[in-house]
């Protein structure tokens, strides 16, 4: 089981627009995750962070190459098995929060297990132990609009935490809040990949932030220019 | 999980509030002016069917010229004493033929004047008109035969002429003629067209010719039959009749008509069909702009609701799921929309046709039509941008502008 890795990325390429502008977003990536890595990706602004991630979470689709999950090549999923790998696997907090306007913090969480077809009252209690964990205990019914940035971006990360996903993917989970909430955030996210084995791959641009991944990848112009662990956290993990 | 995509939609007609509510409220106006609009035409039709029918079905009337739907009355030569004289004599099985014509005049009693209609007619008016007096007598032969002259009175004339004191051997100008009161109509209301049949006088038509019309013309013949006797048998023998003493040649159209009672209610419906047609044609146009109006909220919402379909994909619904959803919500507020409309066109309709005093009559196809209109618009415009929505990427429809 251990040799074949949770995620595989062969040669995978996302071009935008054809000729002259042409961009490629990613340009000929491989790299491999395995289950219950904790996996930090960094690089400057247009570097192709976030579409590796959308392709990784299932969002968008390689231009070229292949990306396997689980060893399965996903090319060959229909619509219907992408969907399902998302609503059993995979957890995403966007980097621009996607909530749903005019919506209570609490239905937003509640989203995901509604698809899942878990019941209400489970539902309700689920939501409010995610919104609570994030620090949201109080907040449960206000709209989207009555959100900080911060608190929205909170509810994003509840969201994607509350179905205990296979992976969480979260782009630049802490851009938007203050070091002492960033810290809070990043020691629940820590947590859930100690405690609960859940696999979180996560972009952002903060050295100290990036310090609590296992492993660094750093990204350039759609390609990887260094992959590396984190001694002061790999030492902690017993494989 | 059908039951929770229905607690999606009901949450999602929630949050949108005016979106939903100027959506349902286009489905209504559209509804409810159809509805109204045709109920009340449907009114008038039958109302004007129903008056018609109360004149009775052994009834025939000839009338110079030609009359019906699609084509103007022709100036054609009126009748002459000598034309009533045959169909008496000639023609058989008719209780009554009743001459008469037609004019206005203003009748003076005392002080009071009074504009009415003035008929000139034989006793015979009384019979196929099926009109009783409830004071006084009818016309005396000698009368009839144009010795003097006499009236018998509307209701109305009667109350405007002569308040509450009694008419009966008081003499009223009529022109240049004085003329006693000799016998008062019965009650009989207003007519399918909405004229006060009760303010009219009747003289013999002798005197009338002479004295008003100013020549012998007879401007229409009704006849009744007698029970029993068929009204078709009757009409070809006084049109052959009537073709033969006005020399019109073989091929040559008549230059005067025959109708029974039927044949008349074609023609008013006739033109009572045609206004309610107009007055759907009016109506269409408002359901066309409660349509533009659904169909522009609707498209106009697309952008958040794309985005809103790429969340929903991107954390685990299936196309089905959203489109399920979305479906819901467009037969939910176009349900509620179309039902709100059907109650207030039908209550619209109810109030106008009793303010105008006409019968209620709903058509459930209209009801029907304007009401699956509406909802197929609703339908198709909350429905289709919502599939090409979920047919999309997650990541293209989260990042639609
Ligand atoms: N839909 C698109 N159409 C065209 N170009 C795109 C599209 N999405 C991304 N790109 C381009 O692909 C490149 C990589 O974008 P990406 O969003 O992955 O960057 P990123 O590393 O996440 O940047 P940031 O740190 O600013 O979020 C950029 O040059 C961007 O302009
Ligand atoms: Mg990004």
């Amino acid at each position: 089981m251990a040799n074949i890795p949770l995620i595989e990325f062969r040669k995978v390429s996302k071009i935008y627009g054809s000729g002259e502008a042409e961009i490629r977003a990613l340009d000929g990536v491989d790299l491999t995750i395995q289950q219950h890595e904790f996996v930090a990706i960094m690089g400057p602004s247009g570097s192709g962070k976030s579409t590796a991630m959308n392709i990784i979470g299932c969002l968008d689709v390689p231009s070229a190459g292949e990306y396997l999950f689980q060893g399965v090549a996903t090319s060959g999923f229909g619509r219907a098995q992408l969907t399902m790998l998302r609503r059993h696997m995979l957890g995403f907090v966007f980097q621009g929060f996607n909530l749903l306007p005019r919506t209570s913090a609490i239905e937003n969480v509640e989203l995901p297990l509604v698809y899942r077809g878990v019941d209400a009252g489970m539902r309700r209690k689920l939501a409010r132990d995610a919104l609570a964990r994030v620090g949201l205990a109080g907040r449960e019914n206000h709209t989207t609009q009555q959100l900080s940035g911060g608190q929205q971006q909170r509810v994003a990360i509840a969201r994607a935490i509350v179905t205990q996903p296979a992976v969480l993917l979260a782009d630049e989970p802490t851009g938007n809040l203050d070091t002492k909430t960033s810290i809070e955030i990043m020691e629940l996210i820590t947590g859930l990949n100690r405690d609960q084995g859940i696999t979180v791959i996560m972009v952002t641009h903060e050295n100290d932030i990036a310090e609590y991944a296992k492993r660094i990848m750093r990204f350039v112009d759609g390609k990887i220019e260094s992959d590396r662990p984190n001694p002061e956290r790999e030492a902690t993990h017993v494989s | 999980m059908f039951l929770e995509t229905l607690k999606l939609a009901l949450r999602a007609i929630r949050r949108n509030m005016l979106r939903s509510f100027l959506t349902v409220l286009g489905i209504v106006i559209g509804v409810a002016a159809v509805i109204a609009m045709v109920t009340i035409g449907n009114g008038t039709t039958a109302q004007v069917k129903s008056e018609l029918s109360k004149l009775g079905t052994n009834m025939l009337f000839v009338r110079p010229g030609q009359f019906g739907p699609g084509r103007a009355s022709t100036t054609a030569r009126a009748f002459t004493d000598r034309d009533v004289e045959a169909i008496q004599t000639q023609i058989s099985g008719l209780r009554a033929v009743s001459p008469s014509n037609r004019s206005t005049a203003t009748a003076i009693y005392g002080g009071q004047n009074h504009s009415t209609s003035v008929t000139g007619a034989t006793n015979d008016f009384f019979i196929a008109q099926d009109w009783d007096l409830t004071e006084g007598r009818d016309f005396l032969s000698g009368e009839e035969r144009g010795g003097q002259a006499a009236c018998v009175i509307g209701q109305t004339v009667k109350k405007e002429l002569f308040g509450s004191s009694d008419p009966i051997g008081q003499q009223i100008r009529i022109g240049s003629i004085s003329c006693p009161v000799i016998g008062i109509l019965a009650a009989k209301g207003e007519s399918g067209m909405g004229s006060d049949q009760d303010d009219t006088i009747v003289m013999p038509l002798k005197v009338f010719q002479r004295r008003i019309g100013g020549s012998t013309d007879i401007s229409s013949i009704s006849l009744s039959a007698k029970d029993g006797v068929s009204t078709s048998k009757i009409q070809a023998d006084v049109e052959n009749l009537l073709r033969e003493r006005r020399k019109i040649q073989a091929g040559r159209e008549d230059d005067f008509s025959v109708n029974d009672m039927t044949q008349l209610a074609a023609t008013m419906t006739g033109t009572t069909t045609l206004l309610t047609g107009l007055l759907g044609a009016v109506a269409a146009v408002s359901l066309l702009v409660g349509g533009i109006g659904i169909m522009n909220i609707m498209l106009v919402s697309v952008t958040e609701r794309t985005r809103e379909i790429g969340i929903r994909l991107a954390i685990g619904a299936l196309e089905g799921q959203v489109l399920t959803q979305f479906l819901v919500e467009a037969v939910t507020l176009s349900l509620l929309g179309g039902v709100t409309g059907i109650v207030l066109g039908l209550g619209l309709a109810f109030l106008g046709t009793s303010l105008m005093g006409l019968p209620f009559v709903t058509s459930p196809s209209i009801i029907f039509i304007a009401f699956a209109f509406s909802a197929a618009i609703g339908m198709v415009f909350g429905y289709f941008p919502a599939r090409r929505a979920a047919q999309m990427n997650p990541i293209e429809a989260l990042r639609h502008e």
